[in-house]
């Protein structure tokens, strides 16, 4: 069962993709502060990690540099309510990208899709 | 192969190589020496560094002025012998040079660019020293720059080969001396790789190797000094289509293996202003009517090559005003899936034909770009651009099965 790390400082985010996710058919660990995001990433081990952009002690684009820094290949979502986001070019680290919403449709044909990417070793 | 060399100061080993390209830039190849110097001493003082001037065999004295441009780094010359010339032709002899020099780390640029600065020589080489074995240049565009990118490369490259290179083929480029061996040993090397078609190549090698690989963002666009007449485009068109088939008949069991696709690394997100780019115009009318008079040409060789759902789609396209003109992302990237799938099976002489019925089809999709992104901004349209790599890689599936 894939492992997905949701990265949020939104109670109620945490607690909705946690829901919908584990009702997927995925293993959820949810995580409420960029502070804490890298120990917990070497901690668990996640398949892919789910990142909100603007939280109130990180900046998300900054936490996806220090990701790619040491985690290359792991499949990173940003998650976000804004679509500006993308004019930062710090944004092209991410697999994709989705805005948030209480329908995650969406996200989860991007989990799919970030799971399933393939390239031969 | 063979090259002309001269190396008067005996160099023998070197880490890091800076290649200037040049072809008849004897006014300008003394301003790059000096810039590419001042990048190396500024953030590669410490490496033992070496400059070559890589060659088309030019006449006009670039030779004399590579070696009479103020620098105190060290200088080789290598040209290409006479007859020979070709971006592609000078690159092979820089790689063949890399191997003896046993060189770590390698850039090139052009000696034709204007707006060079010492700045590009760490936003290249950097990356090297930090684990990357290729390197790809972002620079700022419009746009309507490098449609041949936006509407081909980009789109078919990461479908096929499963990394996000958004640039490539964009002239600059920086790899390890172990990529110039891998290089050197490549299979496709063609006409169309002893020219231009060098660039786009080198990236897809670079893919296939399983390497890593980074686009490195230059804050600046690309501004290339003319002289005097515009680069044509069907040549260049033939020539990066051509290679764009002829890997993905070498490199069939590689990516049939890919889904999806993953994005690079990125380098140099350092919060250096970021310049604007200067504003593209295209001819719209004259691109519609190329592509309709290509139906006189070629709809017979389109009928036989398409699926006739495919063929279709094109009388319907066929149909549209060029105010409601649009070719689907699925139309064309089934179109380029059913054409591969003819070049692999014709011969060498009817590959250049097939090649050549594809120039109406991009112009169309030219078209159909220009018009639905008018409107909007350069980020809008980047995201149209990944919308419609998106539906490339969701009809993969398609050219596996007819492949």
């Amino acid at each position: 069962m894939p492992k997905i790390m949701v990265v949020d400082d939104e109670e109620h985010i945490r607690l909705l993709y946690s829901e919908e996710l584990l009702e997927a058919g995925y293993e959820v660990v949810t995580v409420g502060s960029g502070h804490e995001l890298l120990p917990k990433i070497a901690e668990e081990k996640p398949d892919l990690v789910i990142l909100d952009i603007k939280m109130v002690d990180y900046d998300g684009l900054d936490l996806l540099q220090d990701i790619r820094a040491e985690h290359y290949d792991l499949p990173v979502i940003l998650s976000t309510a804004y679509d500006t986001f993308k004019e930062d070019m710090k944004s092209l680290a991410a697999d994709y990208y989705v805005v948030k919403s209480f329908d995650l449709t969406e996200l989860k044909k991007k989990i799919a899709m970030a799971l399933e990417t393939r390239l031969p070793e | 192969m063979a090259f002309y060399e001269e190396n008067p100061q005996g160099i023998g080993k070197a880490d890091l190589v800076a290649a200037i390209l040049s072809y008849n830039d004897a006014d300008s190849i003394g301003v790059a020496v000096e810039r590419v110097s001042r990048g190396l001493k500024d953030h590669f003082g410490d490496r033992n560094a070496v400059l070559i001037n890589c060659d088309s065999h030019s006449v006009d004295g670039t030779r004399e002025a590579f070696f009479q441009a103020p620098s105190d780094v060290p200088r080789i010359y290598l040209s290409t012998e006479t007859g020979g010339s070709g971006k592609g032709l000078s690159l092979r002899n820089l790689f063949e040079k890399v191997r003896q020099l046993e060189a770590k780390a390698v850039l090139v640029l052009e000696c034709a660019i204007d707006n060079l600065t010492p700045y590009w020589v760490a936003a290249l080489a950097g990356p090297l020293f930090k684990g990357t074995a290729f390197v790809q240049p972002l620079y700022v565009r419009h746009k309507y720059e490098a449609p041949l990118t936006s509407a081909l490369v980009y789109p078919l490259s990461r479908c096929l080969y499963g990394r996000r290179c958004r640039q490539l083929g964009s002239g600059e480029v920086a790899f390890t001396g172990a990529m110039a061996e891998t290089f050197l040993n490549a299979p496709g090397w063609s006409d169309a790789v002893s020219s231009s078609g060098i660039d786009v190549w080198m990236g897809m090698v670079a893919m296939t190797a399983r390497v890593p690989i980074c686009q490195t963002v230059m804050h600046a666009p690309r501004l290339r000094r003319s002289k005097g007449q515009a680069p044509e485009l069907a040549p260049q068109f033939r020539r990066v289509l051509t290679v764009l088939f002829d890997l993905m008949v070498a490199y069939g069991d590689f990516w049939k293996r890919v889904k999806w696709s993953k994005p690079t690394g990125l380098f140099g997100m350092n919060g250096r202003e970021t310049e604007v780019p200067p504003t593209i115009d295209v001819k719209v009318a004259r691109l519609h009517a190329q592509f309709l008079e290509g139906f006189a040409a070629y709809e017979e060789t389109w009928r036989k090559i398409f699926e006739p759902a495919t063929f279709n789609k094109l009388m319907e396209v066929r149909s549209l005003t060029p105010e409601h003109f649009t070719l689907p992302s699925q139309t064309w990237a089934t179109m380029l899936f059913d054409g591969a799938v003819a070049y692999r099976d014709a011969d060498a002489g009817a590959r250049a034909a097939l090649i050549d019925c594809f120039l109406p089809l991009y112009l169309a999709k030219v078209v159909s770009y220009v018009k639905r992104t008018e409107r909007m901004s350069i980020q809008q349209a980047e995201d149209y651009v990944e919308a419609i790599c998106e539906v490339f890689e969701e009809n993969k599936r398609y050219l596996i099965d007819r492949w």
